[in-house]
């Protein structure tokens, strides 16, 4: 319990000390006007005209996050469990998904705003991203059952369905979670990504107009918003999985 | 030397003798479980191959209790694996109930347990005995069920999770799942391998009481002389590597077996006449 204590502890000394040294680079001015300090931007954030601003533009921003990470999710783990219920595809599966993640995101922007709109490219951008984490995260989960239990369920006769259904998918959940983790940050990544393609509203929108315009607060209070959304759906999921591999490890 | 006694213990002679009286299996069953001439390879890497079993000849009568003995990396779970359907002879034939084992697997006919218990630990051990009932696809029938974790002394604990148990209440969960579907054969490689001594013979005397119960015709691969003749109609020695029939005992201790089998002076001089050839088996 002590070590956890000290853990925390530490954690917040760092927190501090890093928000410290934000403050501090900004009144110094020690890398110009483009630096200000956390506490103006904070201050400018609390103002009620930005914070409404902010706050449509996190609504817009969350929503295609949100979205875009359970599509995703949902898809990678039915792709990586149809690759074990067809081994003959389970190759092709892997080099497609490799083949998907090795196109910059960005290079789909023309060809997703012809098909799915301006709207709806930062959801699917977001699925992209947070499919791929979660696709490789299932595919190992997947593998995971140890070979004692493949032949356990060899002998007793078990069809592949069965062996997915009552080993593989919940020696999976683990690495499933784990993929959850890495996958939240990306979908809110790719959704920012996303709004730059001429999205109505957002975050990323926000960040290249206010980039643009020279308005370094409200530059920083959008990055600040997207780290503070990324970090938030990642705490989230990690209390989930902490929650659940006390049952499943 | 070894040729020739491999020769002397071919299996079909003690089936010969299968008006021999006492308690020793049932003589006049058909049998269950027949190897023919069984080899085995393992592919090494660069082409180079490991023989593990090297004409293996083998029967299990129907009802039968037959202890597979031998020094360790003899390829007796081998045997025990490609009666599973688990692994395919190189050459040779390997017929459960006259047919290939991949048949009986598919009956859901087959009861195995491992040294590692191989429970899923997200399961209860009710869920964990319940588990063959539902790879089958029928429905888990809660008497059975609950019957087993009677038979195996594990009331109370129906709700409890595997990392719960201790390492002998977990094999006797795996062994509850393995009886559970009332299975043809039942297969047990070590099941009490990673148990303390004490533990270990405890539930040897379990399973002496289980089988007897029903006496399903089981092969058990140890290398625990006295777990061997203990819960064995016949013990069958195999030569070290590569695997090949040694010798084979009846073993004419009466049935049921309590711990007062211990004080049988025939007892001993079984296990002290095995534990030698076994000694020089792995020479």
């Amino acid at each position: 319990m002590s070590a956890r204590a000290r853990h925390r502890t530490l954690t917040a000394a760092g927190v501090v000390l890093l928000l410290a040294l934000m403050e501090a680079i900004g009144r110094v001015g020690l890398f110009g006007s483009s630096w200000p300090p956390l506490t103006e931007v904070v201050s400018y954030v609390a103002e009620p005209v930005t914070g409404d601003l902010l706050g449509r533009a996190l609504a817009a921003t969350a929503g295609a996050a949100g979205t875009g990470f359970a599509l995703g999710s949902a898809v990678a783990v039915v792709v990586a469990a149809l690759g074990v219920l067809l081994p003959v595809v389970q190759p092709g599966l892997d080099r497609l998904a490799a083949v998907v993640n090795a196109i910059p995101l960005i290079a789909l922007g023309p060809l997703l705003i012809t098909t799915v709109g301006r709207e709806g490219t930062p959801t699917v951008i977001a699925a992209l991203a947070a499919g791929f984490a979660m696709f490789i995260a299932a595919t190992s989960g997947l593998a995971a059952a140890s070979t004692p239990h493949h032949d356990v369920f060899s002998a007793l006769g078990a069809s592949r369905r069965t062996r997915l259904l009552r080993l593989q998918l919940p020696a999976a959940v683990p690495l499933l979670l784990d993929g959850l983790t890495l996958a939240a940050p990306a979908a809110v990544l790719g959704a920012v990504i996303g709004e730059w393609f001429g999205a109505p509203r957002g975050l990323g929108i926000l960040l290249v107009s206010s980039m643009q315009n020279f308005q370094i607060e409200l530059l920083w209070a959008a990055a600040l918003t997207s780290a503070l959304v990324s970090l938030a759906a990642y705490l989230v999921l990690t209390g989930l999985r902490s929650l659940a591999t006390g049952r499943f490890l | 030397m070894i040729k020739a006694e491999h020769i002397a213990g071919l299996p079909e002679a003690p089936l010969d003798t299968s008006g021999s009286p006492g308690p020793a299996g049932p003589p006049g069953q058909p049998a269950a479980i027949v190897l023919r001439a069984v080899q085995k390879e393992f592919a090494l890497r660069r082409g180079r191959t490991v023989q593990a079993l090297d004409g293996v000849d083998l029967t299990v009568r129907a009802g039968e209790f037959v202890a597979l003995l031998g020094p360790s990396g003899c390829g007796k779970s081998t045997v025990l694996r490609m009666v599973a359907g688990l692994d395919e002879p190189t050459s040779g034939e390997v017929l459960v109930e006259d047919r290939p084992p991949a048949a009986l697997v598919r009956d859901h006919r087959l009861g195995v347990a491992f040294q590692d218990h191989a429970l899923l630990p997200w399961a209860t051990t009710f869920a964990n005995i319940a588990l063959p009932f539902r790879v089958a696809g029928r429905a888990v029938d809660r008497e059975r069920v609950g019957a087993l974790i009677d038979l195996v002394g594990l009331n109370g604990f129906a709700d409890a999770r595997p990392r719960q148990l201790s390492g002998g209440m977990r094999q006797r969960v795996a062994i509850a799942r393995a009886l559970v579907l009332d299975p043809e054969v039942l297969l047990l490689d070590e099941p009490f391998g990673a148990l303390d001594a004490v533990t270990r013979r405890r539930m040897n005397f379990e399973l002496a009481r289980i089988w007897a119960e029903r006496r399903i015709t089981t092969l058990l691969v140890t290398h625990d002389v006295d777990e061997a003749v203990l819960l064995a109609d016949r013990v069958v020695v195999l030569t070290g590597r590569p695997g090949r029939v040694r010798h084979i005992e009846e073993v004419a201790l009466p049935r049921p077996r309590g711990r007062d089998i211990t004080r049988d002076p025939g007892f001993h001089e079984t296990v002290d006449r095995l534990t030698e050839l076994l000694d020089e088996s792995a020479e």
